[in-house]
């Protein structure tokens, strides 16, 4: 069974409309971007409907004759609308964007836009907690042992980017000098080239040594001394990465 | 043809459009029937500064066309005329009702909880307005037969009409006293009222052509919408 969760006061609203219209017989519209639970809404609103994507015209036009309950992924891929026979039908479609607005118009009753996540701090959040458990869970990571203060949530792509953000994060906090080593190995083993290599590629090392320094130990002094370098060798390597 | 013998005042008293005779102060000096009931809903002087803004410049007749809405009372185009200095007449031509292209499919409708369709639209206006809805409605209406997504339509079009009001009220009643016919049938009327301070006219066409496909009577008022929803069941 799907769930869904929000605290989204549009969600809700959107959530309430759907409830009301659930045994009536309208179509419906949820556009939004891509990632932001278009298509989880409608499966936890209407369990038992068929699912139908607009890419597929066979597909579709074999689904909408055999269902009055049917839920359209991807409508803006439909290329022909003048197929589509709604008429005493509960049709719940969800599009990335809105194409033609007065074709939309037209064929829905009920238009509904669903906020990018960017617009539902609250949602952020438990979607945050969600994908951290998932990913400990996956990763088999004991969730306490990680430091989760530098966790920059990615929310470009709505939940994609937010979970491929904290899986990366969390993987990379967990990582080894042999996963480093290894990393770095295939990375090399790829992009080596040219006639100066060693020089270029030793700043993959450099440079997150020195910002790591930098952070830890504030002056360049200190750093210098930790690292066991002359202060002015520091400062030009400070210079050549241009770190600030 | 020799018509000075034929008294065409029982004509003009009977005809269906409004005729209204002015004095040169604004008065009436006569009227027929079908003003008589157009002055319940626009006052005496409006229609006089129609009448001498669209005045010919010489004596005789001069007809003209634009919209005038009165309510339900919609016309197409005016005649003024004057002969004297003393009298000047102004008839205002109805708008012909239009029969519906599409007949009302009654088999195919399905009976519907007006009320939920109701609700189920302010819910999706509420995704997008936040102004405050007022909204009184009779919950023991009873179930009627409509094109529940062609309905909603109009709905969701009527109440975006009033998207930046302040507020707004919402009516939903049993229309008293007054009837439809449809399919030799006499059908009772629900009346579904949005009113607010001001609302967009924008998409009025559309409006009124969903209203016309599920044959529901639309009177659109500067600051508000009127359905008058046929009660099939």
């Amino acid at each position: 069974m799907e769930t869904f969760f929000t605290t989204s006061q549009k969600i809700q609203h959107i959530i309430k409309s759907f409830n009301l219209t659930k045994t009536l017989y309208v179509s419906s519209i949820i556009i939004g971007e891509s990632h932001t639970g278009k298509k989880s809404l409608a499966r936890y609103l209407f369990p038992n409907a068929t699912i139908v994507s607009g890419d597929n015209k066979e597909e579709l036009i074999s689904a909408l004759e055999h269902n009055d309950e049917l839920i359209i992924t991807d409508f803006e891929k439909i290329n022909n609308h003048n197929i589509l026979d709604f008429s005493n039908k509960r049709i719940i479609a969800t599009a990335s964007y809105m194409g033609n607005a007065s074709i939309i118009d037209d064929i829905f009753a009920f238009i509904y836009m669903m906020p990018p996540l960017k617009e539902r701090p609250e949602d952020v959040n438990y979607l945050k907690e969600y994908f951290i458990k998932e990913a400990c869970n996956t990763l088999m990571i004991e969730p306490n042992t990680i430091d989760m203060s530098k966790l920059y949530l990615n929310l470009s792509k709505n939940s994609k980017s937010l979970k491929k953000s904290i899986f990366s994060y969390i993987n990379k906090q967990t990582m080894d000098d042999k996963d480093i080593q290894e990393i770095l190995y295939h990375y090399l083993l790829k992009q080596l080239k040219g006639n100066d290599g060693y020089k270029e590629y030793l700043g993959l090392y450099e440079k997150p040594l020195i910002e790591a320094g930098l952070a830890k130990f504030g002056s360049q002094l200190q750093l210098s001394q930790i690292l066991g370098i002359n202060r002015n060798t520091l400062r030009k390597k400070i210079h050549e990465h241009n770190i600030h | 043809m020799n018509t000075t013998s034929i008294n065409f005042k029982s004509f003009v008293e009977w005809d269906n459009s409004p005729f209204i005779l002015f004095s040169n102060q604004g008065k009436i000096i006569y009227l027929n029937n079908a003003s008589e009931i157009l002055f319940g809903y626009v006052s005496k002087q409006e229609l006089y500064d129609i009448a001498l803004s669209y005045a010919p410049k010489f004596f005789g007749y001069k007809t003209t066309t634009l919209s005038l809405a009165y309510d339900s009372f919609l016309f197409y185009a005016i005649t003024v005329g004057y002969e004297n200095e003393t009298e000047i007449s102004l008839r205002l031509y109805n708008t012909p009702r239009l029969k519906p292209k599409h007949k009302l499919e009654t088999k195919k409708l399905i009976l519907t909880d007006i009320n939920i369709l109701l609700e189920a639209n302010i819910a999706l206006f509420r995704t997008k307005n936040t102004n405050p809805l007022k909204l009184l409605t009779d919950q023991d209406l009873p179930h009627l037969k409509i094109d529940q997504n062609n309905f909603s339509k109009l709905l969701r079009k009527a109440f975006n009409a009033f998207k930046s009001s302040d507020s707004m009220d919402v009516s939903l009643k049993f229309l008293i006293g007054k009837h439809v016919i449809i399919e030799e049938k006499k059908i009772a009327i629900v009346q579904l009222v949005i009113q607010a301070n001001g609302r967009y006219n924008d998409a009025d066409d559309e409006i009124q052509v969903l209203a016309t496909q599920s044959q529901i009577k639309l009177i659109l008022k500067e600051n508000a919408i009127y359905l008058e929803i046929p009660l099939l069941v």
